[in-house]
């Protein structure tokens, strides 16, 4: 490529970056450094108390604060979970019932199959998952202002100390918070970690972090079995994601790939007033991932689910699957079928219910259905929620792992113990819980 | 003697005791001259140490490597063009968090670098305690403590050059992250970089940095192809 091509390309990557951040990537690099060395100081220097405060200072002395750090990281989180089922409840609620008025159009389309098509598969099933946008994009939003405040980068350090613990390192829980997002760029942002056996290990257990995909079900069967503790219940998930997480990491660290653990500084970049353009370029990004795979991998899946379900195959598949779930409460063919191509796509398991369910009206209609005609209690819902956080990862993830690994050994393996670890957990709290309540 | 001279370059800010560290290496063994083409003073000296020789090049005291002044300029395309065995960075322990941030951009270079943590006396003197160990396994580069006014640490210094320049102790260097954004667009660059034709001296990595700094040096480089 000639010299002028270069420049031009590098004049689209200034002009991007000028978008997103409203700051010369001369800034940004700066900042960086700046970040990076501030860090690094924390690490290697103490200081007698110095006159010059910086307001960075003075919230770092919170929020770095070795007993408050960690609370207040989880405080923020929840608020991040109450806020966003708060503000997105109502428009869910308005895109449920306007996709219900839709399907009871086109229901009576005839021919019958085409009528059932629209309404059951596309409308029924799609919509479903179409419905949790909201949901979604304020998560995303939330987890946009996080990291471009430079909180996120002070989550990781006040982690950092834990990770030591277990033999990680705050890098790690970078890439296990960016995990929150969407398991694909979470197990491909490990390359920062140099050491290979660190690396490894956090690419087998970001996977358990809860991603966007995942938090549909979460909202469907939050907003249908726990409608006052919504919030609560999916930070619940959210939480059991990050601490099992790191309890395996540890046991990896410890049994399967031992060795020294890495050294790296964690940055602390100043806190920054984030820009309106930054956070709808990276809400935009992770979003824009979430509506196309809603249009092509969701639609594929959801359409072969209607069709089984029409020429009455899918029971008879779900039938022999389900007894396996039977420990766990949910051994019924309808979930059955749900997990199986909810490996496909996690946000296939609302398309699922969504067609199998068909007629069945936002949160309170799904409460009735899976009540009525499953049986479902509060507990049931609870357990399938934790098999959904931990079991087995999405195609795309497990294509990724591959492709960071290099291993198929390794992808295997965390194919299968996330699946048995789902199992487990979900098995022990329908057990557990049944004996409580 | 048949062993190959080893050649080392001092980089520094103004004001960290660099000439000090200098003079205490070379002693009177130095030879004044200017930067070819440029009437900024070169100082050039040599050693001996443990039987093997030592090239030692004094570069312009600079806070950073960026285009803007010509002593930065000259310091780093010394560093490119020559490819020093090792860099010895000296560093004012009692200014650390500003000395280290030619310190970072000299091992974004990708250079070897060994740092001369000076004035650990001043430094002790202000209440300031440093893990040494901790900063050099940090940075990913050695770290010797010294006091070059009173010549202490300078045996140490030397043994840690000489264990850096033949590899009996790695100097791994650290690659500093940018945040996603940019890294993203760096990744792009490297791209570019890597499909234009007849390699480079410079670490494409570094070059995507310094074209996103728009550092007008390597911007005229680049358009030169």
């Amino acid at each position: 490529m000639q010299g002028e091509e270069i420049i031009r390309v590098r004049d689209q990557s200034l002009a991007h970056l000028r978008r997103v951040h409203g700051d010369d990537a001369e800034t940004l690099i700066a900042d960086a450094r700046y970040g990076f060395i501030s860090g690094l100081m924390k690490e290697v220097m103490t200081k007698p108390a110095v006159a010059r405060v910086t307001a960075t200072d003075r919230i770092d002395s919170f929020v770095l604060n070795r007993w408050l750090g960690i609370p207040l990281f989880l405080l923020i989180l929840y608020g991040v979970f109450q806020f966003t089922f708060t503000v997105s409840a109502p428009l869910i609620d308005l895109i449920d019932s306007g996709l219900g008025w839709l399907a009871e159009r086109v229901v009576t389309v005839s021919p019958a199959w085409l009528g059932s098509l629209l309404s059951d598969g596309i409308i029924g099933g799609v919509g479903a998952v179409l419905a949790f946008i909201p949901v979604i994009f304020l998560l995303y939003i939330a987890l946009s202002i996080l990291e471009d405040t430079g909180y996120l980068a002070r989550a990781a350090f006040v982690m950092d100390r834990l990770m030591h613990k277990i033999g990680l390192h705050g890098r790690s829980f970078v890439s296990l918070i960016l995990g929150f997002g969407c398991s694909v760029p979470a197990i491909m942002s490990a390359r920062t970690i140099e050491n290979p056996s660190d690396r490894l290990v956090t690419i087998m257990v970001t996977p358990l972090m809860s991603c966007g995909a995942r938090l549909p079900v979460y909202a469907l069967l939050a907003g249908a079995f726990f409608t006052a503790n919504r919030g609560l219940v999916v930070f619940g998930m959210y939480a059991i994601g990050v601490v099992l997480a790191i309890l395996l990491a540890w046991f990896f660290r410890k049994r399967l790939v031992p060795g020294e653990s890495g050294h790296f500084v964690m940055e602390l970049p100043p806190y920054r007033l984030p820009t309106v353009a930054s956070v709808a370029a990276h809400v935009w990004e992770r979003g824009w991932a979430f509506l196309s795979r809603a249009g092509t991998i969701i639609f594929v899946v959801v359409l072969a689910i209607w069709a089984l379900d029409y020429f009455n195959v899918l029971q008879h598949i779900g039938q022999a699957i389900a007894p396996i779930f039977a420990p766990a409460g949910f051994g019924q063919w309808q979930p059955a079928v749900a997990l199986v191509f909810g490996i496909l796509a996690k946000e296939t398991v609302v398309g699922a219910f969504g067609t199998l369910f068909a007629g069945a009206e936002g949160t309170g209609g799904f409460a009735a259905v899976l009540g009525g005609q499953l049986g479902w209690t509060p507990l049931i819902a609870f357990a399938f929620m934790t098999m959904i956080l931990l079991y087995t990862p999405c195609v795309a993830a497990i294509g990724t792992i591959k492709k960071e690994t290099g291993s198929w050994k390794w992808t295997l393996f965390t194919v299968a113990y996330t699946f048995a670890l789902g199992w487990v957990v979900a098995t022990l709290i329908y057990q557990i819980g049944r004996l409580f309540i | 003697m048949t062993e190959k001279q080893i050649t080392i370059a001092l980089a520094g800010n103004p004001n960290s005791g660099k000439t000090t560290v200098f003079n205490n290496l070379t002693g009177a063994r130095q030879h004044v001259g200017n930067w070819p083409g440029v009437t900024v003073e070169k100082k050039e000296g040599r050693l001996n140490f443990k039987g093997r020789r030592i090239r030692v090049v004094d570069l312009p005291g600079v806070y950073s490597l960026t285009a803007y002044s010509l002593d930065e300029v000259i310091a780093r395309d010394f560093i490119v063009d020559e490819s020093p065995d090792v860099v010895v960075d000296v560093v004012d322990a009692g200014n650390l968090e500003r000395n280290i941030y030619l310190t970072v951009q000299l091992l974004e270079m990708g250079a070897r670098v060994v740092i001369a943590l000076n004035m650990m006396d001043v430094a002790a003197s202000r209440g300031y305690r440093i893990d040494v160990p901790e900063l050099s396994r940090l940075l990913g580069a050695p770290a010797v403590p010294m006091v070059a006014a009173r010549n202490q640490g300078t045996p140490e210094l030397l043994a840690t050059i000489l264990d850096v320049a033949e590899g009996n102790l790695p100097a791994a260097g650290m690659n500093l992250p940018y945040g996603r954004d940019v890294e993203e667009e760096i990744v792009k660059l490297e791209k570019v970089l890597a499909d234009r034709p007849g390699a480079t001296l410079y670490p494409p990595r570094w070059l995507a940095v310094k074209l996103l700094e728009d550092d007008r040096e390597i911007v005229k480089k680049i358009r030169q192809v």
